[in-house]
């Protein structure tokens, strides 16, 4: 193997590694809080990746906010003293031809997901925490409201690929003759940034420490005072947190459609059984492993039997330790 | 033990009533949209009735029943496209890739507990479709197998005839429905019933855990596969869409719909929810709301009507039927016990 191809496969492995990651923590530590699984995580990328491209391209809000920003124009002359104040707003909205950028499309994209991350938690899961069967259960609400968010995604905006602006515009950059995009590059960097302040927030907030105080037993963490109700929505609101993120650099990365995110959360799904569900140290080894195999195999065999391969780990790893390489021993 | 005699007698009364009705029906019905449609339903309910096999008997979280659907369709219409085999034997072919594939998913699941089985099932779903995918020169790639054959004997073409799919579909769901109601009334239908309900004890008294789970994988996969045959030269295409969250979330309606563990509320929800969500996908009014979309609104319905019902009937409509019965009857016979909910 040459050089380049090994830059080429690190270089991979390292962004396939960073989505696996940011996807599968999200899984895992909702694993690990509420004792649930979610199959709608893959539909929060999507919805993540939409919402960014909503309000950052000019397809987007821009373009449905134009007719307002004539008509406001249009009308303010005949409005009076209000004129003088609608003028500017309506050629400002005018201005805005190109959308609003990524600086505000991030930030929606993160408060968008949170938000549906929290209906979701009220509608499909809060109903059923403690009744018999509830992780069946509710696996399969879930794949109800993942089909409904793609099918809504479908009606709002249409079957048509979209695809989000880069965040860093400019040449690849060069390591070893083997070309690198920026947008890999920041997403190489920017993921275990990520992960190390998830792992602040949980380590050292309060929040964070109750979240995983839940996660060891919830009956002691009611009995030391903390309100178990509220840590379940707030750990389904920072997983889906951690999806969108994951969406707004997939969107960067290929074309956005309503039907993404299903093979991510296929990969994250053998992250996590992999790593051992409910260890966060766990999924990020493994998914920094899963991606390395991944674009190792993708190289060495074949593109299309990547995902073979990587299967056939998984079940190689499930025959000797069934809970996953860092799984504990509670299912 | 007269009840005995006269539940044997109604029955069986219900039952030749049933085909009488259902060999009137392509003689009364002469829309051909609805005929289409109870078609398809009755697909729709083989695989969902056998689904109910794994996921209600068994209470396995089997999520790649739907693969074995696909396979059946993908085996027969390759077959049949690419080799020129005749669809009549391209569909036990379909029955005989499905059964293997059971196996295959079998294999690794039966060792694995709760949410790691559905884990597992489910990416082994989507490995079939991205391997499908992955092979655009055989299997037509993301827009699907096209040009698969309809059925035909000697110079007789099925898709000319009102009868012969209808027929054909609804011998299959009979066999289908026979055999599940055989297999879970049977010894191994209690086994598989003692092994959801209290494992440890079951494995105890010498139940073969392992066994009868690969057992419910494999006789849960015939008739979906070789439905999935019948669906392809049914439809003239095969379709990547089969593994979708779309149709997956449609059919696990039908068997939560329908009632877990029952059998016949898949059958019957089955046939009656294709109606129903095809006819919401054609009619005028939900144009007039939705728009040009209304395919993608009909799946927001259902994925509503799972979480609803979930929420406000688990036991389903079977379940709702047979506690009313009961009610109307008075008596807590054992012809309940007896059929296994």
């Amino acid at each position: 193997m040459t050089l380049e191809a090994l830059v080429a496969i690190i270089a991979g492995g390292l962004v396939s590694g960073s989505l696996y990651a940011l996807m599968a923590s999200g899984l895992s530590l909702v694993w690990g809080t509420v004792r649930m699984f979610n199959f709608a995580h893959g539909a929060l990328v999507m919805v993540g990746a939409y919402s960014a491209w909503y309000v950052s391209n000019r397809g987007g809000i821009a373009k449905a906010l134009q007719p307002i920003g004539k008509s406001i124009v249009a009308n303010s002359e005949e409005a009076g003293a209000l004129g003088g104040l609608l003028l500017p707003l309506g050629e400002w909205i005018l201005s805005i031809k190109g959308g609003f950028g990524l600086v505000l499309g991030v930030p929606f994209a993160i408060l968008c997901c949170g938000l549906v991350g929290y209906i979701m938690y009220v509608l499909l899961v809060k109903p059923f925490v403690g009744k018999p069967g509830a992780d069946l259960i509710v696996i399969i609400t879930t794949i109800a409201g993942a089909s409904f968010m793609q099918n809504g995604v479908q009606v709002i905006f249409g079957p048509r690929y979209k695809q989000l602006d880069r965040i860093l515009k400019g040449p690849p950059l060069q390591i070893l003759e083997t070309a690198i995009g920026l947008q890999e590059v920041l997403i190489i960097i920017l993921t275990p940034l990520t992960l190390f302040l998830l792992h602040l927030f949980l380590k050292h907030s309060k929040l964070g420490l109750a979240i995983r105080a839940v996660a060891q037993n919830d009956d002691f963490a009611h009995l030391v005072g903390i309100n178990v109700s509220q840590i379940y929505p707030l750990t389904f609101v920072v997983s889906s947190i951690l999806a969108g993120l994951c969406g707004v650099m997939l969107g960067g990365l290929f074309f956005i459609l309503p039907t993404m995110g299903a093979q991510e959360l296929l990969f994250a799904f053998v992250v996590v059984v992999f790593g051992g569900l409910g260890s966060l140290p766990g999924t990020i080894v493994g998914a920094y492993v899963i991606g390395f195999i991944r674009e190792s195999s993708a190289y060495i065999i074949d593109l299309y039997w990547a995902p073979v391969v990587l299967f056939a780990t998984l079940i190689i790893v499930l025959i000797f330790r069934p809970r996953g390489l860092m799984g504990g021993e509670d299912s | 033990m007269t009840w005995m005699d006269e539940g044997f007698k109604i029955r069986h009364l219900v039952w030749a009533l049933g085909i009488v009705i259902f060999l009137a029906i392509p003689h009364l019905v002469t829309d051909k949209l609805l005929m289409h449609l109870a078609i398809l339903g009755m697909l729709y309910a083989i695989v969902a009735s056998n689904w109910d096999l794994t996921l209600g008997y068994a209470g396995v979280f089997n999520f790649a029943h739907l693969a074995f659907f696909g396979i059946g369709a993908y085996t027969s219409g390759i077959l049949a496209v690419k080799a020129g085999v005749s669809p009549w034997l391209g569909i036990p072919a379909g029955g005989v890739t499905a059964a293997l594939a059971s196996i295959l998913v079998s294999i690794p699941a039966i060792r694995l507990r709760g949410i790691y089985v559905a884990l597992l099932t489910f990416a082994c779903s989507q490995l079939v479709l991205l391997l499908l995918l992955s092979q655009p020169l055989i299997t037509g790639g993301q827009q699907g197998l096209t040009g698969v054959p309809q059925l035909q004997i000697g110079d007789f073409r099925f898709r000319e005839s009102r009868f012969a799919h209808f027929y054909l579909v609804g011998f299959l769901l009979l066999c289908s429905t026979i055999f599940l109601r055989r297999l879970v009334t049977s010894d191994f239908g209690l086994s598989l019933i003692a092994l959801r309900d209290f494992e440890e004890y079951a494995v105890a008294r010498g139940i073969p855990l392992a066994r009868q789970r690969l057992l419910a994988f494999l006789l849960s996969s015939i008739f979906p596969g070789l439905a999935g045959g019948v669906y392809a030269h049914f439809l003239i295409v095969a379709s990547p869409d089969i593994f979708g969250f779309s149709l997956t979330t449609l059919l696990l309606s039908m068997v939560l719909v329908g009632g877990v563990a029952t059998i016949y509320g898949p059958v019957i929800v089955g046939v009656v929810m294709t109606y129903v969500s095809e006819l919401m996908a054609s009619s005028a009014w939900m144009s007039e709301v939705f728009g040009i979309s209304r395919g993608p609104v009909r799946f927001m319905f259902v994925a509503v009507l799972i979480v609803l019902t979930m929420r406000f009937f688990p036991e389903g409509v079977w379940g709702l039927i047979k506690r009313f019965s009961a009610r109307a009857r008075g008596t807590s016979n054992e012809q309940q016990s007896q059929s296994g909910s």
